[in-house]
């Protein structure tokens, strides 16, 4: 099935996605103890492929993802995107004494705040949309940004000539942290996701 | 703005007659494709998504040839024919289709390689240099007055094809 994806829909996935991010970001919030994150209202655009690499700065740009692949009754791609410094303060952050490297240690620690964003932003939509998503367990690539975001939609096997994206971007004051969570749903999946929620084609 | 480099995004390509440089940036599990006609000095690359056009025909939207490999090498190489180049000069080199994510089960990027290599194969093409897998990011830069191919990555150096 083909969606045909009109503005109402994207307000719908807008809502969605500040509800996820809301509670990620809380999530995220306890993790670092209190702290106060900013956090922007998600934007939900339709916007052309080719354009999508360079949403970052360029695409060449080396960058932390954090790449999550949902199943279930809406395909859904995650990323949680972070500049290499932002990286390195969470790192920091989260495991004192540690220089923020993306050692063994850092990266785990990567992977996981990927894992509680994603879980929590998750639990959010499928509590309110009734859908039941199977997250796989996250995965971590410090590359440059283009070929982290393409081969995120690569493997998802992007038919439309334009995908939904949504994005928020979050900060942290103290600590300088600036993260970027991308969803990315399956254009394919989105159609029946909508049948699902509004009980109409 | 330089004229002389030319930007390839993803799913896109361009060709160019000698001088100048044509770039893609952030190749992951895509192919960049460059192909060469030494004798005339015209070049193109290509920056595919996908191996296969052929399960997304049908689906009532029109298909960007740029998008997958089995339809932007023939039509990349009619491009650069229009504007003077002989195909039986043509020589390929290729970069890209690596594994970024490492626990995925199905590679996207070993996919379009094969796709890649089955399509200049097809075609009659040599490749005469490559740089693919792997589970790091390239970009790729095409030195369209000597065929050179220079491939850049974060932190794993530069290498030329």
């Amino acid at each position: 099935m083909k969606a045909k994806i009109d503005d109402n829909m994207l307000d719908v996935l807008k809502e969605l996605a500040n509800i996820g991010v809301g509670n990620a970001v809380t999530s995220l919030s306890q993790m670092l103890g209190e702290e106060r994150i900013n956090m922007d209202v998600p934007v939900a655009t339709l916007i052309p492929l080719q354009d999508v690499p360079d949403l970052l700065g360029g695409g060449e740009v080396a960058v932390a993802g954090v790449y999550i692949k949902s199943t279930g009754d809406m395909d859904l791609t995650i990323l949680f995107v972070l500049s290499l410094d932002s990286a390195a303060n969470l790192i920091k952050s989260l495991l004192p004494g540690a220089n923020g490297e993306m050692d063994e240690m850092g990266t785990s620690v990567l992977v996981e705040v990927g894992n509680i964003l994603t879980a929590s932003y998750l639990n959010a939509l499928s509590m309110m949309a009734d859908l039941r998503l199977l997250p796989s367990p996250p995965q971590l690539a410090v590359d440059m940004s283009g070929a982290i975001i393409s081969t995120a939609m690569a493997e998802n096997y992007l038919i439309q000539d334009e995908v939904v994206l949504l994005r928020t971007t979050l900060s942290t004051q103290e600590r300088r942290i600036d993260g970027n969570i991308f969803i990315l749903p399956d254009s394919d999946t989105l159609g029946k996701t909508f049948t699902l929620l509004l009980g109409s084609g | 703005m330089d004229n002389d480099i030319i930007k390839v995004k993803i799913a896109d390509l361009a060709v160019k007659r000698e001088p100048g440089i044509i770039v893609t940036i952030g190749l992951g599990s895509c192919v960049g494709i460059a192909l060469y006609d030494p004798v005339n000095r015209i070049g193109g690359l290509a920056h595919i998504l996908l191996s296969d056009s052929a399960q997304f025909r049908g689906r009532g939207t029109s298909i960007n040839k740029a998008k997958f490999a089995d339809t932007a090498i023939p039509f990349m190489a009619r491009e650069m024919e229009r504007i003077g180049a002989r195909r039986q000069h043509f020589l390929a080199k290729i970069a890209g289709g690596s594994k970024l994510f490492p626990n995925n089960n199905i590679s996207v990027g070993e996919k379009n390689v094969e796709a890649v290599i089955r399509t200049l194969k097809e075609m009659g093409i040599a490749i005469r240099g490559q740089d693919v897998g792997g589970n790091y990011g390239r970009t790729m830069r095409l030195f369209v007055d000597s065929g050179k191919v220079l491939i850049s990555t974060v932190g794993k150096g530069e290498k030329e094809l």
